[in-house]
């Protein structure tokens, strides 16, 4: 049997997946991409020169007066990309000279999660009036002065995690305590509804398509992690053609479009400890249009809970149980929540968790495409257990 | 499964040479020294892997072949029993060198042809199959995906992904049949 190089993807076999899987036309273009570039070099070492001297050239066309880039250094966390902070003294339109301590997220040269740079910077600039975000000051996504796609943020204040605390490599798991718990949730809630029930008709999201209502709504979005799965998995996984089949099968029908952040987690906002407010969402780039309920089942999966101090009470994404969640949420949105199309959602994100972990862990490591490999392929461990999950969760809705 | 050690070692390798090796304080002329030494192990250890089995067969092969021939030109000069000895040990030699004629590269792609075959199979069902087909698909799926995860899960459990021992799987050593079961 003549197996696919997916090393060397082929223009054929490119338009071939893009045929099968119809999805956004900005995944289209991105997924595109790292598969036209897949047969190039792996990851080399980036200095905090090259990152300067990128930054500079950037800086440069961007901005008329003279600035100053200060305090390069090295920002750990995060399996997907590269992340630098500095200060930048600069004459700051509408505030004037100003130092601003901001943020470098630059992609390496194939991710675990290849996302769209734009995307990120649009929706970031869109919800900014309505949820606590990093500003966003430019983007570099054909990459014109930096090695690779680029985003610059401002720096957020806060922290992922009470001081102390403890969680696993990838940031999942994170106990806040039952203090902190209750007041943190509550806004985690609060937020959940302020962006779902936001008009973002208005917003500049062009980098978004709008996906029909009714049984279709998740079909791009499928068909993105479908693709996902052809173009990267090494060993083929008989569980995940029949969960994606499930999953094509089974879409449940939406009656209204919410912009979905797409992993709406703890790990994934920063909050000030001294009065315990959620300071910034991060993260944006798995953000698109679709039903309130994949949101809502994300922050009830199983495996990002834990148990309370009673040693039998679940805590969801940390926060509180499901019922309290569904209730609060209900509640701030004015939405009625269906179990059943928790119960699809669930079952996505455990498949779209496995195809992430086990192929999109895989392919880049085998080429030696990022500053991570050896994270990347740690992380592919977890994608048994999930895989686990998504079997036990396949077979009670028969 | 693909946490192996052939990735395993390819990232290792990555990790040191990319990250580690620049960190090393240069003045730690030990540190430097092992972090070298340690890359050039694993490199020749990635490099030897794949032939690894093909090595241990041919050693196999070789003394077998050699007992023979000393069992058969200085036999009648050696102590009996040791000759009874190395004559027995030869032919159990020869008959695991029978038993073992496939190279580990052989038995990988042989798995990795039948998931793929498998997975085509479980899409053709989809788009064409009728409901007894598919039901039967199902079935056979969840059946087959509950035993390969309890190996999947036991050979990655030292990974602490499964922080609650009662629910891990059996140790993968009491899973995996012998080979010459």
């Amino acid at each position: 049997m003549n197996a696919i190089d997916k090393n060397n993807p082929s223009p054929e076999w490119i338009a071939s997946l893009r045929k099968r899987f119809p999805t956004e036309k900005e995944m289209d273009r991105v997924l595109t991409r790292k598969l036209q570039r897949r047969s190039g070099p792996g990851y080399s070492p980036v200095s905090l020169e090259t990152f300067c001297a990128s930054l500079q050239s950037l800086l440069r066309a961007e901005l008329k007066d003279p600035f100053e880039i200060r305090e390069v250094r090295w920002l750990s966390g995060g399996a997907s990309k590269l992340q630098v902070a500095f200060k930048l003294d600069w004459n700051q339109p509408g505030v004037g000279r100003t130092v601003t301590p901001m943020v470098i997220r630059m992609e390496p040269a194939e991710s675990i999660v290849e996302t769209s740079r734009l995307r990120e910077f649009q929706i970031i600039k869109a919800v900014e009036e309505i949820l606590p975000v990093p500003p966003v000051y430019w983007i570099d996504d054909e990459p014109q002065y930096f090695p690779y796609p680029t985003i610059i943020y401002g720096f957020a204040e806060g922290v992922v995690k009470p001081s102390g605390a403890g969680s696993n490599v990838s940031g999942l798991g994170i106990d806040f305590g039952p203090e902190l718990r209750k007041v943190l949730g509550k806004q985690f809630v609060e937020h959940l509804a302020k962006l779902h029930t936001w008009d973002w008709s208005k917003a500049n999201l062009s980098s978004l398509d709008v996906p029909p209502l009714g049984r279709r709504t998740f079909e791009m979005h499928l068909n993105w992690w479908r693709r996902v799965w052809e173009e990267d998995c090494n060993r083929d996984v008989p569980l995940l053609r029949f969960a994606a089949n499930w999953l094509d099968n089974n879409m449940p029908a939406a009656d209204r479009l919410s912009l979905i952040h797409g992993d709406y987690r703890a790990g994934n906002f920063l909050f000030t400890e001294h009065d315990q407010r959620i300071s910034a969402w991060l993260d944006w780039e798995l953000g698109h249009l679709g039903d309130f309920h994949e949101d809502v089942a994300y922050i009830t999966r199983p495996d990002l809970s834990h148990f309370a101090e009673d040693g039998s009470t679940v805590l969801y994404s940390g926060m509180g149980t499901k019922e309290a969640l569904y209730e609060a949420y209900e509640k701030a949105t004015g939405f009625t929540i269906n179990q059943k199309t928790i119960d699809y959602y669930h079952i996505f994100h455990m498949y779209r968790s496995a195809v992430i972990v086990i192929a999109s862990g895989y392919r880049p490591a085998c080429n030696g495409k990022t500053h991570q490999d050896i994270l990347l392929t740690w992380i592919m461990g977890f994608g048994y257990l999930n895989l686990d999950l998504l079997r036990k969760m396949l077979e009670e809705v028969g | 499964m693909e946490v192996r050690p052939e990735i395993q070692i390819k990232v290792i390798l990555k990790a040191l040479t990319d990250v580690i090796l620049p960190a090393v304080d240069p003045e730690n002329k030990l540190a430097q020294e092992q972090t070298r030494l340690a890359i050039g192990t694993l490199q020749l250890v990635a490099k030897r892997l794949p032939i690894a089995y093909r090595y241990d067969r041919d050693e196999l092969n070789r003394y077998v072949g050699f007992s023979k021939d000393l069992v058969a030109q200085v036999g009648k000069a050696a102590d009996e029993s040791a000759i009874a000895d190395l004559k027995a040990l030869a032919a159990h030699g020869s008959d695991v060198l029978d038993r073992a004629r496939a190279e580990p590269a052989e038995m990988e792609k042989a798995i990795f042809d039948l998931r793929a075959m498998v997975g085509e199979l479980i899409e053709a069902v989809h788009a064409g199959g009728d409901s007894t087909a598919q039901a039967a698909v199902r079935k056979l799926v969840l059946t087959m995906s509950k035993q390969e995860l309890e190996r999947e899960r036991a050979a990655v459990v030292d990974m602490n992904w499964e922080t609650d021992p009662r629910t891990h799987a059996p140790p993968i050593e009491t899973q995996l049949p012998p080979v010459n079961a």
